[in-house]
């Protein structure tokens, strides 16, 4: 019922608004746990690659490579560097590390890099948790997203910072459309730069998981 | 008998239920989000390979901007059913409405080129915030101009559909084939000087200013992607090659635009058929679909407005 109901009125919703449709800048990232040495979760290692076309909007947002010879300098990277990693007061950085279906929250980037390679920026850091988390037997889950979709992460890679305690493995399973997804992200498709999804949240549903399992 | 046009045009409107039910406009429009998607990166990168003096990108870039204009026009915006709309209600020859659809799109593009021509080498804007100015200002003024010209559909084909009837009244029902050669002996008609509209005066599109104006509406509101491309060629030095790149984004723009107008004039087309030329029918019917087209324009208009 669902459907014939979403069939009937999506063409309405896609004839109207300007722009471009949800999601409008994809990320690609790498994500990993690091661990302390009482082998509790004390931190994450992130990586974002943003699209050519969001790398391209960043140059001219950040007014990057001024001098236009192709190559960013110490200022464009500390522009960057600005933009991504200073985050506002309740800011997570799209990043949610769930323990037994609660987030546990982290504090800001440290460590933090900019990179451009193959005409793509990217932003490299280290994201410790608030205080380390002991995960022994634990469902932990390690998911990148924008609750509004504004972003999409694919998470391509796992990236360990430190080793793997004894014991853990680290598993990555990318998301996965299903019947509901996919009317869902037709519906998303129509939304304009401007407007906002009215289901808070909704990102999540489309998120990769990084599976941490422990003992 | 007196309702035989009604058939073709019966048929018309559920052949269109029925395709509107069927096609997968959802699958549709994420395909042509996600294609969007790679065509503005092909863009980005042809882009760069401009900055770094490759005289092959540019036809890479124009080549990216041409695709992307035919998948941006299947997506949310762009007139589409403001032409599609025209094109049933008007009657204009598909050579006409191919040569507005044309106009419009490059226009839009000359638009766009114009804005970032003023902006960024007069004022040193970037491109946010000529796609801020875009969607607050230009974006509301076209969809209320496109409103306007919808009702303006509607309103005609009103005033024609009320000529024919007050014309039938007073032909008494039943001799419609005949009042053409007793209508003014026989009435002292109350309807002014004309006994009713003839085929000519119930169409649309056939005059310099209806043109002007469907295709001011369209060019009015550039596209931002357009507007993106403009702001990063001039960063580069290569406003030039943004210029054209940009006008074959209309192109492309146009190309699928001038589907949607075949269909419109296809559409119109069957619903007359096995009319004669000049028959009541026809203008009947050339009235209803008036108010169909513009209809269909103007609450399309408004939901853009409101929503």
């Amino acid at each position: 019922m669902m459907r014939r109901l979403g069939s009937l009125l999506l063409p309405l919703l896609l004839l109207q608004g300007p722009a471009l449709a949800h999601p409008h800048i994809f990320v690609d990232a790498k994500a990993g746990f690091r661990f302390n040495d009482a082998g509790q979760v004390a931190g994450f290692r992130i990586s974002w690659t943003y699209d050519a076309f969001t790398t391209l909007f960043l140059f001219d947002v950040l007014d990057l490579d001024r001098d236009g010879d192709g190559a960013l300098d110490d200022a464009d990277y500390a522009a960057i560097l600005r933009g991504e990693t200073e985050w506002q007061e309740g800011y997570v950085g799209d990043i949610y590390f769930e323990v037994n279906d609660t987030v546990k929250p982290h504090l800001v980037p440290v460590d933090a890099e900019a990179l451009y390679r193959d005409e793509l920026i990217t932003i490299r850091f280290d994201l410790p948790l608030a205080t380390p988390v002991d995960v022994a037997g634990q469902d932990v889950v390690l998911r990148l997203y924008d609750p509004n979709y504004y972003y999409a992460y694919t998470v391509a890679e796992i990236t360990n910072a430190t080793h793997l305690p004894d014991g853990c493995a680290v598993d990555l399973v990318p998301f996965e459309p299903d019947a509901l997804t996919s009317d869902l992200l037709v519906a998303l498709g129509s939304l304009s730069r401007e407007e906002q999804p009215e289901q808070e949240g909704i990102g999540r549903m489309f998120s990769d998981e990084v599976i941490l399992k422990c003992g | 008998m007196r309702l035989n046009w009604i058939w073709p045009f019966a048929v018309v409107v559920v052949l269109a239920l029925v395709a509107w039910t069927v096609i997968p406009w959802g699958d549709l429009g994420q395909w042509a989000s996600m294609k969007q998607q790679e065509f503005q990166n092909a863009m980005a990168r042809a882009l760069h390979a401009i900055r770094r003096g490759d005289a092959q990108a540019l036809w890479l870039l124009c080549a990216a901007t041409a695709a992307y204009g035919v998948v941006h026009a299947i997506g949310p915006g762009h007139g589409k059913v403001l032409i599609g709309g025209a094109a049933f209600a008007s009657g204009a020859t598909f050579r006409r409405l191919a040569a507005l659809t044309l106009v419009s799109s490059l226009a839009q593009s000359l638009t766009a080129i114009l804005l970032i021509g003023v902006l960024v080498f007069g004022a040193r804007i970037g491109a946010r915030e000529a796609a801020d100015l875009t969607e607050t200002w230009l974006a509301p003024l076209s969809v209320a101009a496109m409103g306007a010209i919808g009702a303006l559909l509607v309103w005609r084909g009103l005033r024609s559909w009320g000529r024919l009837v007050t014309r039938a009244k007073t032909n008494h029902g039943g001799h419609h084939h005949h009042h053409h050669h007793h209508a003014h002996d026989d009435h002292t008609c109350g309807c002014g000087h004309a006994h009713g509209p003839s085929v000519q005066e119930v169409k649309s599109l056939e005059t310099f200013r209806d043109a002007a104006v469907l295709v001011g509406s369209i060019a009015i509101r550039p596209c931002t992607g357009a507007l993106f491309v403009l702001v990063i060629a001039a960063r580069f030095d290569a406003f030039a090659a943004g210029c054209l790149a940009v006008l074959t984004m209309g192109l492309g723009t146009a190309t699928f635009n001038l589907i949607v107008a075949g269909g419109g004039g296809m559409a119109r087309r069957l619903a007359l058929l096995g009319q004669g030329a000049d028959t009541d029918g026809v203008m009947r019917l050339s009235a209803l679909f008036h108010m169909i087209g513009g209809g269909l324009i103007l609450s399309f208009s408004l939901l853009a407005l409101l929503i």
